[in-house]
């Protein structure tokens, strides 16, 4: 994987933040795998590996989701409530209705979209603040979730589903699989496709998009849309790996899909990054998180120690990109 | 001795000279008018004498114990709208950690009632009209500090005839105090009726001083023109223009009103006028940026449809914004990126972009237009503003064109590149039969590239002018509507080319 890395980052395709920066992202993360195998042995067991992966295969797929919205200089903090939505509705159209599982999952997929377009119509439309519009759609689809739910756990999923949430496949956690296929289609989505160019163009500024008569509100409404159905897909791949749904799941998914971006290089601002500063910050994120347990460190102290680490790496981005410029 | 004088003030930035041996005196009841073009100095004057900018050689000089109080009304308003009009007036509150509201507003009152205005110390400023916003600036200017100078910075741009004349009352009022006002516009009606001096600024030097009788509309033109101005070489298309492109009849909008023009393909229409006096307005209006509230336009005889860019650039218009930082170029992407941006309809197949086509179109564009840049994967952003609008210019002409919009499309640029881009102007206009309209606010620029000039002045078009009667005097008159300045001399700059 560390090879596809390096090549990507020398070719002449698409360095929107030069090479250098991904790079940097890249030994970063070695460099906390490196300390993690010395503080903790058990790092490199397989066993640890697997259940790092399975790990990143959730915040990986958010990250990625978020990692669209940021480049354009957008934000959706209710993909986490989008995700418990979209599971939740899947688990109950299998459970309740007996559907087939590709109807539900589509159906799932279908609702992550709509609620992404939704957040997408209300901020494009009437030029709101994202981060706010999406603060009150967070208490809407939580709250969509509890009603639906009435608090209590949905069980009884068939096995055809679970197989894609805690399943393995040649000794990779299946939804890892997913989550490649998922980098692999948004990374050609956003550098390869005439969409991506103007993903990238209206994160650089929407007034010069604009004038080239590229629809920014259709660019952006599209972005949240399929962000949406990306975090659907993780809150599905969730329910089947816990054989249930319930009203709270997603809900811890939001610091990791904005840290992790922002970790690998994408700008809050817009138009800097690439996904695989997404999924690259998902793994050093999913790694963090995984030594801290190793480590022993006190449960309760977790979210203490993840939550420095994306404020110092926020801080450490904006001082280089200052520094790049004096 | 002065109240304050400037004595030999010089100061420089990279590559120019904003002010060159400056002296000016400024007196105790007296109304100082400067008067200038846009980049004449002004602006980098009342920084001097505020103190925010240190000259580079000159002193100030005063003639009491302690330097002068001086009050400054910037241009702009620069208010917090919401809070009241009392707090805006007496803000930073350097007396005291405490305040009392009831206190404040009594303070404020005495200065409202001078200035005669109506609205309440304890109204919000969001809610009070832009006159009174403007009034209430120069309030603040003489409450913070009583002004024993205050500078007022085209204060009128935005007030109604009966609300200027208030402020002229003001204005007198204060002079009769003692006050030494200085006022600074491009309205020469507003100097004629104010002035006990008038200076004329140009190219950073004092040109014209005088409290005399030869004061007139006629004498401040004439200092303000005669700047040194290369016209040997032209840049207007000299082929005969074609077909009328455009017709727009009675266009309205916000900040200007009944506009009509003819643009013909295979000309260089010049679009003059103050800052503000609607020009991008009218264009941008045209291009579908802003929505027009009366009025209509023909394309090729076709009745024009007001929507979005897009669907303008469909039709072959192009608009390349003045503010090519903010509105132009995508800083973080790269030079291909940018071109491949404007063209994806071009570089793309089956929504997939083809890398080696964007290449191939951004090396067309480098080779024909010279454009210095390291390569094409360098990041549009470290590319110097001439080179920056040279990928935009050449990027717009790839689509084929019918229409080409510069609204001011040297600013920031430097002398090599700006005649570069004039005779892409021509080129277009001659070999493409392409329409360019061109908004500048330098007279230069307008002279050197148009075939045509329509002049705004408020929002109106008030003057236009034919390649034959083009000077600088005439233009200059009508951008600053003094109607009746006729040219003499520089009539013989108008050469065969025409």
């Amino acid at each position: 994987m560390s090879d596809g890395l390096v090549n990507v980052t020398q070719r002449r395709g698409f360095n929107l933040k030069g090479g250098g920066q991904i790079v940097g992202v890249l030994i970063a993360f070695l460099v906390i795998c490196v300390v993690a195998s010395l503080v903790a042995p058990q790092f490199l067991t397989s066993y640890n590996m697997t259940i790092i992966s399975r790990d990143l295969a959730f915040i990986g797929i958010v990250a990625i989701a978020q990692g669209m919205l940021l480049l354009l200089g957008d934000i959706d903090v209710s993909i986490g409530a989008i995700a418990g939505l979209c599971g939740i509705v899947c688990t109950k159209l299998l459970v309740d209705a007996q559907l087939d599982p590709v109807l539900a999952i589509s159906a799932g997929l279908a609702v992550g979209a709509i609620a992404g377009a939704v957040n997408g119509t209300i901020i494009t439309m009437f030029n709101l603040n994202s981060l706010v519009v999406t603060i009150g759609m967070l208490s809407v689809y939580s709250g969509l979730n509890l009603w639906i739910t009435k608090g209590r756990t949905i069980v009884g999923l068939p096995k055809e589903v679970t197989v894609l949430g805690g399943g393995t496949l040649m000794g990779v956690p299946v939804p890892v699989y997913i989550m490649a296929g998922v980098f692999l289609v948004i990374l050609f989505l956003t550098t390869k496709t005439v969409y991506g160019r103007r993903l990238y163009a209206v994160g650089n500024s929407r007034e010069a998009a604009k004038i080239i008569g590229i629809h920014e509100q259709r660019v952006r409404i599209t972005a949240y849309a399929v962000a949406g159905a990306l975090a659907g897909l993780a809150g599905m791949l969730l329910c089947f790996r816990l054989v249930s749904a319930q009203a709270s799941m997603g809900q811890s998914w939001l610091l990791p899909s904005i840290a992790a971006p922002v970790i690998g290089g994408i700008a809050t601002t817009g138009g800097i990054g690439t996904i695989w500063g997404a999924l690259l910050g998902a793994a050093i994120i999913a790694v963090i998180g995984n030594v801290i347990v190793l480590g022993g460190v006190d449960v309760y102290l977790q979210q203490v120690v993840t939550g420095a680490i994306v404020v110092i790496a926020v801080a450490l981005d904006a001082i280089t990109r200052k520094m790049g410029r004096g | 001795m002065s109240l304050l004088e400037a004595r030999g003030i010089t100061k420089r930035f990279p590559g120019v000279v904003a002010l060159d041996a400056v002296d000016l005196r400024f007196e105790r009841g007296e109304v100082h008018c400067i008067v200038g073009e846009n980049g004449a100095g002004k602006s980098t004057l009342v920084k001097v004498l505020t103190g925010i900018y240190r000259p580079d050689e000159g002193d100030l000089h005063y003639d009491g114990e302690t330097p002068p109080a001086i009050g400054y009304v910037p241009q702009e308003l620069n208010l917090f709208d919401h809070m009241t009009v009392a707090e805006n007036m007496f803000l930073p509150l350097e007396n005291g950690a405490l305040f009392r509201r009831k206190t404040l507003e009594e303070a404020a009152r005495p200065f409202l009632k001078d200035l005669k205005m109506t609205c309440a110390p304890e109204d919000l400023v969001r809610d009070i009209s832009v006159a009174e916003k403007q009034l209430l600036q120069i309030a603040r200017a003489l409450a913070s500090r009583r002004s024993d100078i205050l500078i007022l910075d085209e204060p009128t741009a935005s007030l109604t005839a009966t609300e200027i004349e208030r402020l002229f009352a003001i204005v007198e009022e204060l002079q009769a105090r003692g006050t030494a006002i200085v006022f600074i516009t491009h309205r020469l009606d507003e100097v004629m009726r104010l002035h006990s001096v008038v200076s004329v600024l140009r190219n950073g030097c004092v040109v014209g001083n005088s409290d005399g009788e030869e004061v007139s509309e006629a004498w401040i033109v004439s200092k303000m023109t005669g700047k040194e101005m290369d016209l040997s070489t032209l840049y207007r298309p000299r082929t005969p223009r074609g077909a009328p492109v455009f017709r727009v009849e009675g266009l309205s909008g916000d900040g200007f009103e009944e506009v009509s023009f003819d643009l013909h393909a295979g000309e260089v229409l010049g679009f003059a006028g103050l800052v503000g006096a609607g020009r991008s307005e009218v264009l941008q209006t045209l291009f579908g940026m802003r929505k027009p509230t009366a009025g209509q336009a023909w394309f090729d005889g076709e009745p024009w449809v007001f929507n979005k860019p897009a669907r303008a650039i469909s039709k072959g218009v192009m608009y390349l914004s003045e503010e090519r930082k903010a509105h132009g170029i995508f800083p973080q992407m790269s030079v291909r990126q940018n071109v491949g941006a404007g063209l994806l309809r071009d570089v793309a197949r089956l929504g997939v972009v083809s890398n080696a086509r964007e290449a191939e179109a951004t090396a067309k564009i480098i080779g024909d237009y010279r454009v210095k840049t390291a390569s094409s994967e360098t990041k549009i952003m470290n590319l110097s503003g001439g080179n920056q609008q040279k990928v935009l210019i050449g990027r717009g002409l790839m689509a084929n064109p019918r229409v080409m919009i510069f609204d001011e499309p040297t600013r920031g640029i430097d002398v090599n590149a700006k005649d570069e881009i004039y005779r892409l102007m021509q080129q277009v206009a001659e070999d493409q039969q392409i329409a360019v309209v061109l908004i500048s606010s330098e007279i230069e620029e307008l002279l050197k590239c148009s075939n045509r000039v329509l002049s705004l002045y408020d929002g109106r078009i008030n003057a236009e002018i034919a390649a034959e009667e083009l000077s600088e005097e005439r233009l200059l008159s009508s951008i600053i509507n003094t109607g009746g300045a006729s040219d003499a001399t520089a009539a013989n700059r108008e050469d065969a080319h025409v």
